[in-house]
C-alpha cells in the first residue's frame, strides 16, 4: 500500500512539475522550444521555460569548452603577456592582445584586421595548449577586416566545426569569445543573431558584446561551432579601425566563415583583398534627373585614367540605372580591387561607355 | 563615445509581492512529499498530492498576458533576482559637488544597517544619509574606505532584515544569469525603481593597476559580465544570480584613457566580504607577486640615453659576463620586450628592470636589424 501511495504521490509531482529536458550524449541541452514548429506546437508552462533558463547557462559552458581549443592569444610583438587569471586592463588599439582561431590542421589562423593595426615587426601567438611560437602574415581581406596567418606547428589542436551559412537564423543564440583583455582564459558574451547580410552583405550582426575582447575570435552557436569571426565594421566606412566606437553597443558584427572558403583560398595564396578604389567625387543630380555628377576625379586613379572628367554624369553602372548617390556608393563599395565595372554616362549631350578596373584605395 | 553605453533590457520594476513565486512553492512542496509514510500519514501525503497539483490547476487557472498569443509564459523568470536586489539596494545622499548631484547606490550587507558603496567624493561631505526601499531615511556614518578598490563601508542605525549574506566564495560561474540592477544615468528619480538589465558571467579575473596613474580606478579580483553596467551613476548597484544570490557590486567606472572603452564588472562578492570584516590590505596578493620587497636585479645592459628616457630602448653597452653578455646581446640592439612587457623606451625598460627578480629567468626579446630574436636570461643581483 506504501508503495502504490508513494507512486501516486511521485507520478504527481512529476506532473505537478512538466520540466521536460532533453539531453543528448554529449550533456548538452536543448530545452528551447524548437523554433521551425513553434507556430504548431502548444506553449510550453512558465516550469518548462524556468527549467530551461535555469540550464541554459550549462550549455553556454559547454559552448565555450567545445571552442577553447581552437582558440589562439595573438601578441604583436613577441613575448605574451598573457597570464592566466589576469588582466591588463584595455590596452591601445593594436596593442595588448587578439584573438585568433584555428581553422585548419595545418596551421592556418584566422583573425582580424584590427590586431595589426600598428604593423608589427613580429606576431607572436600563443595556441591553447600553451605552446609559443612565431606566425606569419599569409594574406589580408581588408573589405571583410579578416586577417590569415599561419604557423608552423598546430600540433593535434583542434579545428571547429563551422555553420553553413544558410543555417545561421535570426534570433539564435550567438556568443562572441575571445581572450582580448589579457587573460589566457576566454570571455563571453550572449546575445542573439540580430540580421543576416549587413554592412555590403558580408556580415551577421549580433547583440552579444563584440568589442576589442573578441575582435578576431568566433562568434559560435549554442553547440559550439563557429558563425563567424567577430570584426569592427561599420556601413560607412571602410577604414580598419571603423566601427570600434560601436563596441559593446548592442550593434557587433561578425563575418560568417559559412561560404568563405574562395575568399580563404585566396588569403592562403597570398592575395591582400582591397576594396575597390574608382577615384571620383560625387554629388545627387539636381532636378530630380537621374544619375550622379562628378565633382571632381582623383589623379591618377581608375576615373581619372579611363578618361571620366567632372561634370561628366553617370547614368548607369553594369548597366543598372542609377537613382540615387546611395545606391551608386552602395554597389562600388561591395567591389574589391581588380573588379571591373562599365561606367554608362553622359558629357553634354554625348553618352558614353568606360570599362574601368578598379585600383585600391591610396590610403593603403 | 558615452552614447554608445546603453544596457539591453531596462523594464519597470513591480513592486513586493506579497507571495513568493510559483518556482519556489513547487520545490518546497517536493521536499515536503518526501518522507512518505504508512496509513498514519495518508491524509498529509493526500494533502501534499492536492498541494503538488495546484500549480497545475492553478497555472491553467492564471491566464498570464501571452498565452492567447501562443508565445510563452516567461514573464515570471527573473522574479527572485529582482526581489531580492530591489529589497538590499538603498539610495545614498551625500554632497553635491559644483553640478555633480550628490547621491549613488549602495547594497545592504548585515541585519544591523551596514552598506557597501563606492568610493566618492559625495560621502566626503558633513552629512550622508541613506534612504531604504521601505522608504525610510537615515543618517549614515562613513566606517572606512578602501583606496585601491574605490569601496566604502557605511553604517546606518537602523534594523535590515533584508541584506546579501555575503558568500567566502565567489558566486557565479561564466555563464550564469546575472540580473544587474541600478541606477544607471540615474534615470530611476527619486522613488522610481532602478533599472534591471540581464547579461551572463564573462570572465572571473584579476585587473592590475596601469602605468598611467589616471586609469587606477579599481585594482583587484573583478567579475566582468556583460550586461552594460559601465555607465555613469550605475556603481553601487547590485549583480545577482537568478536565485538571488549576490555576485558582486558594481564598480567605479574603468575606462581607459588611451582607448577611451570602458570595463563592464562588478567587485566580486568575496572580495566585498574581505573589505566588511577588514582582512583587505594595500598589498594585493596576485600570482605575479609584483608588490613584495627583493634585492633589485641586473641585467648588463646598459642602454643609450642620450636622447633622453622617452627614446626607444637601444643597448649601448653590454656588461662582460653578465646574463645580457651570456645570452649575445650587443650594442645596437633593440629591446623590444622583457618578460612579455612591450619596452617602448627607455623608461618602461627601467621600470621592468625594478620588477625582475635576481635568479628567475625572463625572456627578453630584442631586435636585431630586421631580426627579431627571443633569449631567455637570468638576472642577478644588482651589485
Amino acid at each position: 500500500m506504501r508503495t502504490v501511495i508513494i507512486s501516486l504521490v511521485v507520478v504527481g509531482a512529476m506532473l505537478g512539475q512538466r520540466a521536460i529536458v532533453a539531453q543528448d550524449d554529449t550533456g548538452a541541452t536543448e530545452a528551447v522550444v524548437d523554433k521551425q514548429d513553434s507556430s504548431t506546437q502548444a506553449p510550453p508552462k512558465t516550469d518548462e521555460v524556468l527549467q530551461g533558463l535555469r540550464l541554459t547557462p550549462r550549455a553556454f559552458r559547454i559552448a565555450t569548452e567545445r571552442i577553447r581549443g581552437s582558440l589562439v592569444t595573438i601578441e604583436s610583438y613577441g613575448g605574451s603577456s598573457t597570464i592566466e587569471g589576469r588582466i591588463g586592463g584595455i590596452r591601445r588599439q593594436g596593442e595588448g592582445n587578439s584573438t585568433g582561431l584555428l581553422i585548419s590542421s595545418d596551421g592556418y589562423i584566422i583573425t582580424s584586421t584590427f590586431a595589426f593595426l600598428r604593423q608589427p615587426p613580429a606576431i607572436m601567438v600563443m595556441t591553447s595548449d600553451g605552446k609559443k611560437q612565431f606566425a606569419k602574415i599569409v594574406g589580408r581581406d581588408d573589405t571583410r577586416k579578416l586577417c590569415l596567418l599561419k604557423i608552423d606547428d598546430p600540433s593535434d589542436l583542434p579545428v571547429p566545426e563551422i555553420v553553413p551559412a544558410d543555417e545561421i537564423e535570426i534570433g539564435q543564440w550567438a556568443m562572441s569569445v575571445g581572450v582580448g583583455y589579457g587573460d589566457s582564459n576566454p570571455a563571453v558574451s550572449m546575445g542573439i543573431i540580430s540580421a543576416k547580410n549587413r554592412v555590403g552583405e558580408k556580415a551577421v550582426q549580433t547583440d552579444a558584446n563584440v568589442s576589442p575582447a573578441n575582435y578576431g575570435g568566433p562568434l559560435i552557436d549554442i553547440e559550439g561551432r563557429v558563425i563567424g569571426i567577430c570584426v569592427p565594421l561599420s556601413p560607412r566606412s571602410q577604414d580598419v579601425g571603423a566601427g570600434v566606437e560601436w563596441y559593446d553597443s548592442g550593434i557587433g558584427f561578425a563575418i560568417p566563415l559559412g561560404g568563405l572558403e574562395r575568399i580563404i583560398e585566396k588569403l592562403k595564396a597570398g592575395e591582400n583583398i582591397r576594396p575597390g578604389f574608382l577615384g571620383v567625387q560625387l554629388k545627387q543630380n539636381e532636378d530630380g534627373k537621374p544619375g550622379a555628377i562628378i565633382e571632381s576625379v582623383v589623379e591618377d586613379a581608375p576615373a581619372a585614367k579611363a578618361g571620366l572628367q567632372p561634370e561628366d554624369v553617370i547614368l548607369k553602372v553594369d548597366g543598372e540605372d542609377v537613382v540615387d548617390l546611395n545606391q551608386l556608393r552602395r554597389k562600388i563599395r561591395k567591389l574589391i580591387e581588380g573588379d571591373e565595372i562599365t561606367l554608362t554616362y553622359l558629357r553634354g549631350e554625348e553618352e558614353n561607355e568606360a570599362k574601368i578596373v578598379l585600383a585600391s584605395s591610396p590610403a593603403g | 563615445m558615452n552614447d554608445q553605453q546603453h544596457g539591453s533590457l531596462s523594464q519597470p520594476l513591480r513592486r513586493s509581492r506579497p507571495s513568493r513565486p510559483e518556482s519556489a512553492r513547487t520545490r518546497t512542496q517536493f521536499a515536503a512529499i518526501l518522507p512518505a509514510l504508512g496509513w498514519v500519514q495518508f491524509g498529509r501525503l493526500a494533502f501534499a498530492l492536492c498541494l503538488v497539483c495546484a500549480p497545475l490547476m492553478s497555472a491553467n487557472a492564471q491566464p498570464t498576458a501571452l498565452d492567447e498569443g501562443g508565445a510563452i509564459g516567461s514573464n515570471r523568470v527573473f522574479d527572485d533576482a529582482i526581489e531580492a536586489a530591489q529589497l538590499r539596494t538603498v539610495k545614498i545622499y551625500g554632497a553635491s559637488v559644483g553640478r555633480v548631484e550628490g547621491y549613488g547606490t549602495g547594497i545592504l550587507v548585515s541585519n544591523d544597517g551596514m552598506i557597501i558603496s563606492t568610493a566618492g567624493v559625495y560621502l566626503s561631505g558633513r552629512r550622508v544619509r541613506v534612504g531604504l526601499p521601505n522608504g525610510e531615511l537615515h543618517d549614515a556614518k562613513l566606517i572606512r574606505t578602501d583606496r585601491l578598490r574605490q569601496l566604502a563601508l557605511l553604517k546606518i542605525d537602523a534594523e535590515t532584515p533584508e541584506f546579501f549574506n555575503l558568500q567566502p566564495e565567489p558566486v557565479g560561474d561564466v555563464g550564469d544569469w546575472v540580473v544587474t540592477f541600478s541606477n544607471a544615468f540615474k534615470v530611476a528619480d527619486g522613488e522610481e525603481p532602478m533599472s534591471v538589465n540581464l547579461g551572463i558571467v564573462s570572465l572571473r579575473t584579476f585587473i592590475e593597476a596601469r602605468r598611467n596613474d589616471r586609469d587606477i580606478a579599481y585594482r583587484g579580483k573583478l567579475v566582468l559580465i556583460d550586461a552594460i553596467t559601465s555607465n555613469p551613476g550605475a556603481s553601487g548597484g547590485a549583480v545577482v544570480k537568478t536565485d538571488g544570490e549576490l555576485v558582486g557590486m558594481i564598480g567605479k567606472l574603468i575606462e581607459s584613457s588611451d582607448t577611451n572603452t570602458r570595463l563592464n564588472y562588478a567587485v566580486p562578492n568575496d572580495l566585498l566580504l574581505d573589505f566588511v570584516e577588514n582582512r583587505l590590505t594595500d598589498d594585493v596578493a596576485t600570482a605575479g607577486a609584483d608588490d613584495e620587497p627583493h634585492k633589485p636585479a641586473e641585467l648588463g645592459i646598459r642602454l643609450f640615453g642620450l636622447n633622453g628616457p622617452r627614446s626607444p630602448a637601444y643597448v649601448d653597452r653590454v656588461a662582460r659576463g653578465s646574463p645580457a653578455f651570456q645570452a649575445r646581446i650587443r650594442p645596437d640592439d633593440l629591446i623590444i620586450s622583457v618578460g612579455g612587457q612591450r619596452i617602448n623606451t627607455i623608461k618602461d625598460y627601467q621600470e621592468e628592470l625594478k620588477r625582475l627578480i635576481p635568479g628567475e629567468s625572463v625572456v627578453v626579446v630584442y631586435k636585431r636589424g630586421e631580426e627579431l630574436v627571443r633569449v631567455e636570461m637570468t638576472p642577478v643581483e644588482k651589485k
